[in-house]
C-alpha cells in the first residue's frame, strides 16, 4: 500500500520529498485521471504521495515591477480573478476549464503535468514564463521550455517542487488565444495557439507564436521570430508565405480520438497566417 | 489511515480513513448522502458537483486529503438554505429538470455562479453551468431557470 | 374544463431538485457483495481455456455454467448469449461475474483470471448480410427505364451514443424463491420476460423493479436485459443482495450505440421531376442482430422522408460485424434515413436549378397520399402552415438569400420530417398486447398500474394528469409509482414514443368506464390494446399501414462556421412540432429541445469510431456531447392536429424533435461553406476537407 502525507507548510512538504519517493499532488484533477481506478476505491496511485495543496503560504499572486508570481497552490479560478494576472493567462483559463476544475485545478500542476495539449502551457511559453523548483536545500529558477521535456517529462529532482511561476510583465500590442477544441468547454484542445506581437510606429517590436497539442511538446521558435522583428507590419504580412513555409516542418502533430494530423496542420498554419495577417 | 477533520453542511467531522480515497465516494458511502451522484468519474460531468469553501467543485476529482480543515456543502446541506428555495422554485416553473440525474449538480452550479455574480447575462449562465452536462434538456430551460433564479432571488446573493 | 395542455409543476420535480430520488447505483442493502465483469480481450476467436486464481472465501465466479435456463437473452431477435460459453464475436464481451465483498479484491482476481484464446481475423468490413429486405411501391425500379436523367448520391452517419448521465446498472436480491432486480431500466417486462426465460424460472418468481432512471434514450430498452439476466443468475446462486453498476468507461465500451449506416440514393429525373427513388441502406449491426432488423425496417419506411414520391425500390441489410452491438437510439434508424433523404432531396433541387424549399413544398405529404408502403396519411398534414410559420419566425428566406454570398461563413437549414408514432407494424397487436389498470382503493384514490417508465420524459407527470383531468381530481389523489412487475400489469415497453399515445389511450379508456362507474368503491378496470380496424400491415411484403399515426416537424437552424478553424457555432434554432395534442405544453418543449439537441449533436458534434473493434472514444472527456456553450437559443412552437385514437388527441413526441436536427445542421453548413454534405457528423475535419477542394 502506498504512503500519503497531507503537508500544510513548504518546510514539510520538501523534507517529505526529500525522505523518498514521492508523487507530487496539488489539486489533484490530472493526478486522478491518470491513476483512476473505480467507483469506491481509493485513488490508484503508485507511489507514494505528498499532498501540498493546503500549503497557504503558496497560494498566492503577487507582482513586482517586472514579474508576476504565481505560487504552487493558487487555483486556477485565483487567477482569473485576479487584478495582477496577466491577461493572456486569464483568457485562456477561461477557456480551458469548467468552474468544477478551476476551482480545484492549479497552475503548476498544469505544468508538472506537461500534456502537449495543455493549453496554459501555450500561454506561458509566449510569457517566457520561469518556473521555481525547491528542496531542503536548493532553490532554482528554470525557463518553462527547458523545464519541459517532452511528453509528460518534467526537469524536476525526486527531492524538488515546483513553488512559484514567475511571469515577466510586457505589454503586447496585442494577442490572441485560439483553443480549437471538439466543443465550445469542458474539453481537451485538439491544438491550441497564442499569438502576440508589439507594434511601435509601425514596426514589429516583439513578436511571439506557440502552439500546443501540434508537437511533444508546446512549440515555439524563437528564431524564427526573431527574423520577423524589426520588419514594417507591412513587410511583416507580405512575408505570410515565408512565415508559413518556416513553420511548416517544424508542425509535426499526430491522429489521436479527438482529430488527425492533416487537420492539425492545416488549422495551425491558418492560425499562425490568420494572426498575422490580422495584426 | 490518517485523520481527516472537516465541515459537513455545517457539522464539524473527523474521519479516521484513507486520504486517497475520492470525497464523492466518502460523501455517498460514510455519510449515506447520495445527492451527489457519480456520471464519469472523472471531473467532465459535474452530476458530483458540491461547494467546497462555497465553490463548486468535482467531488470525484477531490482526493479527502484535499478536504482536511475545508467546508463542504452537498446538494443534502444546501437544500436547507432560502438560496435553494429560489433556485429550486425557478427549475420547477421553468422545466429545468427531467431525468434528474444531474439536477442537484446543476443546483449546485447555479448557486456557486450567483453568489459570483448575481444578476448574469446568458453568457455568464451558460459558463457558470458548462462543466455540469445534461442529455435530456439541451439547456435550454436550464438557463432559463437560472435567470428566473437571479430575478426571483434578487438581493438575496 | 381547463385545457389540459397548460403546463403544471412536475410531480417529481422537489425529489429530483433536493436529490432525495433514489437512482440504482444510491441503493445499499445488508451483506450486498458486488458484481464486476471479466471480458474478451480479443474480437473474435475462441475460448480455449480459463485459469482461476484461488478464490478467497466469500468471493464467486459466476458464468455460462450457472444458467439454468436458456443461455440466451430473450427479445425480437434471440442472438445474445447470457454469458459466452466458447465463441468471442466482439472485443470485450461478457464472459463471467466475479462477485464478492470488496472491490480492491475483484479487481485482483479479474486480472488472474487468464483466458487463453484461438484468435481469429475479425471482420469489420460490411459484407456478412443476415438481414435483407426489399420491397417496391409503384412501378419500382421499372420508373428507371422512364427517366431522362439519373441523379445518385450516397450519404453516411456514424455511431451516436446515447450517454445517459447515469451509467447502466442493477441491484438484486433473493426474496424466498424469488429473484427480485431494481434498476435503470426502460422495460420492466422485458427485463423480467428475459430473466424468466435464462433462469428458467416460473413467472411469479421473478420480480423487476424500476429504479429512478437517469436519461436512456434507448440505451435502456434491450440492454439491461442483458446485465439483469447475468446478475439474476448471480443472485440465484449466490442468494445475497449484489449490485453491478458500469463506471462510465466501461459503458461506453460495451453498450449499444445507434447504428452506423450508408445510404446509396438514386433518384429517376423526367421533364426535371423526380418520378421515382431508389435506395439501397446497410446498417452495422455489430456482433448480435437484436433490435437490428426493426432499425432497418423503420429507416426504409422512411424512405421518401416527408415527401410523397410514386414510385419506390427500396432494400437494405444489416450487416454482422465484429464490433460493439448496436441497438435502440431515440429515433431507431429514422434519423439515419431523414438526414439522407432530406440531403438527397435538397441536393436533386440544387443540381436542377429549382428553388429547393419551393423543390421540396411541391413534394410534400398531403392528407390522403400513399406512404411507401402504400398505406394512408389520414389525417390532416399541417406542414404547410407549419413551415410558414417557422420561415416567418426565423426570417429564413432573406437570410438563406443573403448567406448564399461566398465568404460570409453564415448558414441556414431546414429540415422537414415526421416519426411514425409507436411500434412498426402489428407489433402493438401481436408482440406487445398492452393492458393496463386503473384501481379505484376505498380512501377515494386511483392508482394508475402500468410498466410505463419515467427516464425524464414527464410520464409520471402527464399520466396522473391525464387521469386527474378525466376523472375531475385533484392530481394528488392520483397514484403513480414507479413499476414493480408484482404489481402492475405488462403495459409494454417505454419506447417507440407509443407511450402517451398507446399507453395514455388505454387509460384514457379506462378512466372512461371508472368514471361512469365512480360511486363504487373499490374496483379495478383493465383494458388491454386493440388495434384500429383500418390498421392493416403486411409485414413480410411491407404494403399497408406501418404506423397508426405520424407526428410531424419542421427544424430551423442557423450557424457559423469559423474559416480559420472550421468549427461549427450552432446560433440558433426555431422549430414547429404537431404531436396532436400536447398533455403538458412545457414537458413537451423540455422534450423538444433536448431531442433536438442530441439530433444536431448528432448531425455536427458527436464524433465516435472504433479501431480493431474498439470504441476510441471511451469517455465523456473523448465522447463530445453538447455543454450548455454549444447549444444556441431555441424557439419551439406546437400546432394542435388531435388525433383520435390517442388520449385529448395526443401523438408521439419522444422521438420526433431528433430526428430533423441532422439535416438542419447540415444544411446550414451546406449554406454557410457553399459545398454538398453527404456524411454526418460534419465535423470541422470533414468541413476542411470540403473547403480544400475548391
Amino acid at each position: 500500500m502506498v504512503e500519503s502525507h497531507i503537508a500544510k507548510t513548504l518546510e514539510d512538504a520538501l523534507k517529505t520529498l526529500n525522505s523518498g519517493k514521492f508523487r507530487i499532488v496539488a489539486g489533484g484533477t490530472d493526478m486522478l485521471i491518470q491513476n483512476r481506478s473505480h467507483t469506491g476505491m481509493p485513488i490508484g496511485y503508485k507511489d507514494n504521495v505528498v499532498y501540498i495543496n493546503l500549503i497557504n503560504e503558496l497560494d498566492y499572486i503577487k507582482e513586482d515591477e517586472d514579474n508576476v508570481y504565481i505560487g504552487a497552490t493558487t487555483r486556477l479560478e485565483t487567477i482569473l480573478k485576479s487584478e495582477n494576472a496577466p491577461k493572456i493567462l486569464k483568457n485562456i483559463i477561461h477557456e480551458m476549464a469548467g468552474p468544477g476544475i478551476r476551482h480545484t485545478a492549479t497552475l503548476a500542476g498544469n505544468i508538472a503535468n506537461a500534456s502537449p495539449a495543455g493549453d496554459s502551457l501555450v500561454g506561458l511559453y509566449v510569457l517566457d514564463a520561469s518556473i521555481k523548483c525547491q528542496s531542503v536545500d536548493n532553490t532554482r529558477i528554470v525557463k518553462i521550455k527547458d523545464f519541459i521535456q517532452g511528453v509528460r517529462k518534467i526537469d524536476l529532482k525526486s527531492n524538488e517542487m515546483i513553488t512559484e511561476v514567475m511571469i515577466p510583465k510586457y505589454d503586447f500590442s496585442r494577442f490572441v488565444f485560439k483553443k480549437v477544441a471538439p466543443r465550445l468547454s469542458d474539453a481537451i484542445s485538439k491544438l491550441s495557439f497564442v499569438g502576440a506581437i508589439r507594434i511601435e510606429d509601425n514596426e514589429v517590436k516583439d513578436l511571439r507564436m506557440a502552439l500546443g497539442a501540434v508537437y511533444m511538446t508546446v512549440l515555439r521558435k524563437e528564431d524564427i521570430e526573431s527574423k520577423y522583428i524589426g520588419q514594417s507590419i507591412g513587410e511583416l504580412k507580405n512575408n505570410i508565405e515565408l512565415i508559413i513555409e518556416d513553420y511548416n516542418s517544424f508542425i509535426k502533430p499526430i491522429d489521436d480520438q479527438r482529430s488527425n494530423k492533416e487537420y492539425r496542420k492545416q488549422v495551425a498554419l491558418n492560425l499562425i497566417k490568420d494572426f498575422i495577417m490580422k495584426s | 489511515m490518517t485523520e481527516i477533520k472537516f465541515k459537513l453542511n455545517g457539522k464539524e467531522q473527523t474521519l479516521n480513513t484513507d486520504p486517497n480515497r475520492r470525497l464523492l465516494d466518502v460523501l455517498r458511502e460514510d455519510f449515506k448522502l447520495t445527492g451527489s451522484k457519480e456520471g464519469c468519474g472523472e471531473g467532465e460531468c459535474g452530476a458530483c458537483s458540491v461547494l467546497l469553501n462555497k465553490q463548486i467543485v468535482n467531488s470525484c476529482s477531490v482526493p479527502l486529503a484535499n478536504v482536511d480543515g475545508q467546508d463542504i456543502v452537498t446538494i443534502e446541506g444546501f437544500s436547507k438554505t432560502k438560496e435553494y428555495q429560489v433556485i429550486k422554485d425557478s427549475f420547477a416553473t421553468a422545466g429545468g429538470v427531467q431525468c434528474g440525474f444531474c439536477t442537484p449538480g446543476m443546483i449546485i452550479a447555479t448557486q456557486s455562479l450567483l453568489n459570483t455574480k448575481p444578476r448574469p447575462n446568458d453568457y455568464e449562465i451558460k459558463i457558470g453551468l458548462s462543466g455540469n452536462l445534461c442529455r435530456c434538456t439541451g439547456y435550454n430551460l436550464i438557463i432559463k431557470s437560472v435567470k428566473l433564479a437571479a430575478k426571483d432571488g434578487d438581493g438575496l446573493w | 374544463m381547463k385545457d389540459i395542455s397548460k403546463s403544471i409543476n412536475k410531480v417529481d420535480n422537489e425529489e429530483k431538485i433536493s436529490g432525495k430520488a433514489k437512482y440504482v447505483a444510491d441503493y445499499t442493502m445488508d451483506g450486498m457483495l458486488y458484481a464486476m465483469t471479466k471480458r474478451s480481450s480479443i474480437a473474435k476467436g475462441e475460448i480455449v481455456n480459463i485459469e482461476y486464481p484461488d478464490l478467497p472465501k466469500g468471493y464467486f465466479i459466476v458464468n455460462h455454467k450457472d444458467v439454468q435456463g436458456k443461455n440466451i437473452i430473450k427479445m425480437i431477435f434471440e442472438d445474445w448469449p447470457v454469458f459466452t460459453e466458447k465463441n468471442i464475436s466482439y472485443l470485450y464481451e461478457p464472459i463471467m461475474l466475479v462477485i464478492g465483498p470488496e472491490k480492491s479484491v475483484l479487481v485482483d482476481i479479474i486480472e488472474h483470471i487468464k483466458i487463453t484464446y484461438k484468435e481469429e481475423k475479425p471482420i469489420f468490413a460490411w459484407t456478412d448480410s443476415v438481414i435483407d429486405y426489399h420491397f417496391d411501391k409503384g412501378h419500382g425500379n421499372r420508373i428507371f427505364d422512364d427517366a431522362d436523367e439519373i441523379i445518385e448520391h450516397t450519404y453516411e452517419t456514424g455511431y451516436q451514443e446515447q450517454a445517459y448521465i447515469e451509467p447502466q446498472g442493477f441491484i438484486g436480491y433473493p426474496e424466498g424463491d424469488k429473484t427480485t432486480l431494481v434498476g435503470s431500466i426502460q422495460c420492466p417486462y422485458y427485463v423480467k420476460n428475459a430473466v424468466i426465460q435464462a433462469l428458467g424460472e416460473k413467472d411469479e418468481n421473478v420480480r423487476v423493479i424500476q429504479a429512478n432512471v437517469g436519461g436512456a434514450f434507448g440505451g435502456k430498452e434491450e440492454y439491461p436485459s442483458l446485465i439483469g439476466c447475468q446478475l439474476a443468475v448471480a443472485v440465484k446462486k449466490i442468494k445475497k443482495p449484489i449490485k453491478l453498476i458500469f463506471e462510465r468507461e466501461e459503458d461506453m465500451l460495451v453498450t449499444t450505440k445507434r447504428h452506423p449506416s450508408k445510404t446509396v440514393f438514386k433518384a429517376a429525373i423526367k421533364n426535371n421531376q423526380i418520378i421515382g427513388l431508389k435506395a439501397h441502406v446497410s446498417i452495422d449491426a455489430g456482433a448480435t442482430i437484436g433490435l437490428s432488423g426493426v432499425v432497418l425496417s423503420r429507416a426504409l419506411l422512411a424512405v421518401s422522408g416527408a415527401y410523397t414520391i410514386d414510385h419506390l425500390d427500396v432494400s437494405g441489410d444489416v450487416y454482422r460485424t465484429n464490433t460493439v452491438p448496436n441497438g435502440a437510439f431515440r429515433g431507431f434508424g429514422a434519423p439515419q434515413m431523414f438526414f439522407a433523404v432530406d440531403m438527397f432531396i435538397e441536393h436533386i433541387a440544387k443540381s436542377l436549378n429549382f428553388d429547393p424549399l419551393e423543390f421540396r413544398e411541391n413534394l410534400l405529404v398531403k392528407q390522403g397520399d400513399r406512404t411507401s408502403t402504400n398505406g394512408l396519411f389520414r389525417e390532416p398534414v399541417l406542414m404547410p402552415n407549419m413551415i410558414k410559420k417557422v420561415i416567418d419566425e426565423s426570417d429564413y428566406k432573406n437570410k438563406i438569400k443573403q448567406y448564399s454570398q461566398k465568404g460570409n461563413f453564415k448558414g441556414i437549414g431546414m429540415s422537414l420530417f415526421f416519426h411514425g408514432c409507436g411500434f412498426t407494424g402489428s407489433g402493438e397487436k401481436n408482440i406487445i398486447k398492452a393492458k393496463v389498470r386503473l384501481k379505484k382503493t376505498k380512501d377515494g384514490k386511483v392508482h394508475i398500474l402500468v410498466a410505463a417508465v419515467d427516464m425524464g420524459q414527464g410520464i409520471k407527470t402527464t399520466f396522473r394528469k391525464l387521469i386527474a383531468h378525466m376523472l375531475e381530481l385533484d392530481i394528488e389523489e392520483v397514484v403513480f409509482n414507479n413499476p414493480d412487475t408484482d404489481f402492475v400489469p405488462d403495459s409494454g415497453p417505454t419506447v417507440a414514443s407509443r407511450t402517451m399515445m398507446i399507453v395514455g389511450g388505454l387509460l384514457a379508456r379506462a378512466a372512461k368506464e371508472m368514471k361512469s362507474r365512480w360511486k363504487e368503491v373499490t374496483f379495478t378496470v383493465e383494458k388491454e390494446y386493440e388495434q384500429p380496424d383500418y390498421i392493416k400491415y403486411d409485414e413480410l411484403h411491407f404494403i399497408g399501414d406501418a404506423y397508426p399515426a405520424y407526428s410531424w416537424g419542421v427544424n430551423i437552424v442557423e450557424v457559423e462556421v469559423d474559416p480559420v478553424t472550421y468549427q461549427v457555432y450552432i446560433k440558433k434554432s426555431w422549430s414547429v412540432y404537431d404531436v396532436g395534442k400536447a398533455i403538458d405544453e412545457k414537458i413537451v418543449l423540455g422534450q423538444a429541445d433536448g431531442g433536438l439537441a442530441q439530433g444536431l449533436a448528432y448531425g455536427y458534434l458527436e464524433v465516435m469510431n472504433h479501431k480493431d473493434g474498439k470504441i476510441m472514444q471511451k469517455n465523456m472527456t473523448d465522447y463530445i456531447i453538447p455543454t450548455a456553450m454549444d447549444m444556441g437559443e431555441m424557439e419551439t412552437y406546437l400546432f394542435d392536429n388531435p388525433y383520435a385514437y390517442g388520449p385529448y388527441g395526443a401523438k408521439g413526441v419522444g422521438e420526433l424533435p431528433l430526428i430533423g436536427g441532422p439535416a438542419a445542421v447540415a444544411k446550414a453548413i451546406e449554406s454557410a461553406i457553399n459545398k454538398n454534405i453527404y456524411k454526418i457528423p460534419v465535423t470541422p475535419e470533414y468541413i476542411m476537407e470540403l473547403m480544400n477542394n475548391d
